[in-house]
C-alpha cells in the first residue's frame, strides 16, 4: 500500500464521511427536540467534545491495542471494511429494526450521540488504522480536528439545512454519502487482502 | 457536397449506433420497466396531469444526478483513494443486492406502500432511477472511456427512452395487469443478477492485475 499517498485532505474527507453528520441530523434533532435551542447547542457541543476525545484517545492507544491483541494490519483492514460496509448497507436499504429507529429515551449523554452515532466502531477503527499508517501525529490530529469541526457545523446548522433541503433532500444526501461509504469499505477490504497476499509472498 | 453530407450522415449514424450498448446498459440498471409498478403506486393518489409532472421532474433530477456523477465522480474517487477494482466490486455488490430484492420481493414491499406525500427526489429520482448501481456504472464507464461526450449522449439517449416508458407506465398497468408487471420485474431481476456477477468477476480481474504475478 502506498503510505505516502495519505494527505491531510484525504484523511479529513474520509473521516468526515464516516462520521456521517448529514445522516445523523434527523436523529440528533429527534433526540433534542424537547429542549430550547441554547440547551440543544450545549448538548451538541458536549457530545461532540466527548466524541473528539475518544478519537484522540484511540489515535494514541490504537498501537497498544493492536499489540495486546496481536493483530496485523490485515485483520484491522478486513474488519473495519466489513463494519463500514454493513453500516452503509443499512443506510441504503433501511430496515425497521435499525439502531437509529430504536434510540434510548431521555437526554443524550455519551450514548447514543457521541458514541456510536458520531464516533462509532467504524470511525474509531479508521482512526486507529490511519494512526498506524501515517507517522505524522500533527497531520492525524489536524485531519481529525478539521473533520470534527465540519461535522459540528453541519449538525449545528441541522435545523436550517432541514428547512432548506427538506427531509427528502437530507435523505438524498444521506444516500449519496452511504454510497461513498460502501466504496470506501470495499476499498479497505481489498487493501486488507492485498496486504495479506503481499506478506505471504514476502515470507516465501 | 452530396458525398460529404452522406459521410456526415454515416458518421452520425455510426456514432448513434455506438451509443446503443452503453445506453442499454444504463437502461437495464435504471430499470424503468421493473420500477414502473413501484412508481405507479407512489404517484397514484394524484390526478393524471400531476402524475406526468411528477414523473417528468423526477426523471430530470435523476438525469442531473447521473451527469453530475459522470463529471465529478472521478475527482471524488481520487480524493478518497478509491481504485477502479473497488468501484467495480461496489457496483456489482449493490446491483446484486437490488436484484435479490427484485427476485425475492415480498408481496407488500416497503417501497410500494403508498404515502400521500408527493414524492420528491427520494425515492423515485434516487435511489430508484439513479441508484448507487447506476452511479457506479456511470463513473466506471467514464473512467474506462475517455470520450465524455459519448457517455453524456448515451445517458441522455437512455433517459429519453426511460422517460417515454415512464410516461406510458400508467397505461402499461392496464395492458399487463399487476401479474404481468410482477413477472417482468422478476425477469429484470434475473438479468440484473447476471450483470452484477459479471461486474464482480471484472473487479476480481482488475484486482488480481495489481499484484504483478506475471
Amino acid at each position: 500500500m502506498d503510505i505516502s499517498s495519505l494527505s491531510l485532505f484525504t484523511v479529513t474527507v474520509t473521516l468526515f464521511i464516516i462520521m456521517d453528520p448529514i445522516g445523523n441530523i434527523s436523529t440528533y434533532l429527534n433526540l433534542v427536540k424537547d429542549y430550547t435551542p441554547k440547551k440543544r447547542f450545549f448538548i451538541l457541543l458536549r457530545e461532540m467534545c466527548i466524541a473528539l476525545a475518544f478519537m484522540v484517545l484511540f489515535n494514541f492507544i490504537g498501537e497498544y491495542i493492536f499489540q495486546a491483541l496481536e493483530l496485523s494490519d490485515t485483520s484491522v483492514q478486513l474488519s473495519s471494511g466489513v463494519i463500514l460496509f454493513l453500516t452503509a448497507i443499512k443506510i441504503l436499504f433501511p430496515a425497521p429494526n435499525s439502531f437509529r429507529n430504536n434510540l434510548p429515551k431521555g437526554e443524550p449523554f455519551i450514548i447514543p450521540l457521541a458514541i456510536p452515532l458520531i464516533a462509532g466502531p467504524s470511525l474509531l477503527a479508521t482512526v486507529m488504522l490511519y494512526a498506524r499508517m501515517e507517522s505524522s501525529i500533527s497531520l492525524m490530529l489536524g485531519a481529525m480536528f478539521l473533520a470534527w469541526a465540519l461535522a459540528l457545523i453541519v449538525l449545528a446548522f441541522g435545523p436550517v439545512l432541514r428547512r432548506y433541503l427538506g427531509n427528502n433532500g437530507l435523505m438524498a444526501l444521506e444516500r449519496l454519502m452511504a454510497m461513498v461509504l460502501v466504496m470506501l469499505a470495499i476499498q479497505r477490504f481489498m487493501e486488507g487482502i492485498q496486504t495479506f497476499v503481499d506478506v505471504k509472498s514476502w515470507l516465501a | 457536397m452530396i458525398s460529404a453530407f452522406t459521410t456526415l450522415k454515416v458518421n452520425v449514424m455510426e456514432f448513434l449506433l455506438s451509443l446503443i450498448p452503453l445506453a442499454t446498459k444504463f437502461f437495464l440498471i435504471a430499470n424503468p420497466i421493473g420500477n414502473s409498478p413501484v412508481i405507479i403506486s407512489l404517484v397514484r393518489h394524484f390526478d393524471f396531469k400531476r402524475q406526468q409532472l411528477i414523473i417528468f421532474r423526477e426523471v430530470m433530477i435523476a438525469l442531473f444526478i447521473a451527469i453530475f456523477f459522470q463529471y465529478f465522480g472521478e475527482v471524488f474517487l481520487g480524493m478518497l483513494n478509491i481504485q477502479d477494482y473497488a468501484l467495480t466490486f461496489c457496483g456489482g455488490i449493490l446491483i446484486f443486492l437490488v436484484a435479490l430484492q427484485m427476485i425475492f420481493a415480498e408481496p407488500q414491499d416497503e417501497k410500494s406502500t403508498a404515502s400521500k406525500v408527493e414524492p420528491f427526489i427520494v425515492p423515485i429520482a434516487t435511489p430508484i432511477l439513479a441508484g448507487p448501481g447506476l452511479m457506479a456504472i456511470i463513473m466506471l464507464n467514464s473512467k474506462i472511456e475517455n470520450n465524455n461526450f459519448k457517455i453524456s449522449a448515451a445517458i441522455i439517449l437512455c433517459w429519453i427512452v426511460l422517460y417515454l416508458i415512464l410516461c406510458l407506465a400508467p397505461y402499461l398497468q392496464k395492458v399487463f395487469g399487476p401479474r404481468g408487471l410482477a413477472a417482468l420485474e422478476q425477469l429484470m431481476g434475473m438479468l440484473l443478477s447476471f450483470m452484477a456477477m459479471g461486474m464482480i468477476v471484472k473487479g476480481m480481474t482488475l484486482f488480481l492485475k495489481t499484484f504483478n504475478l506475471g
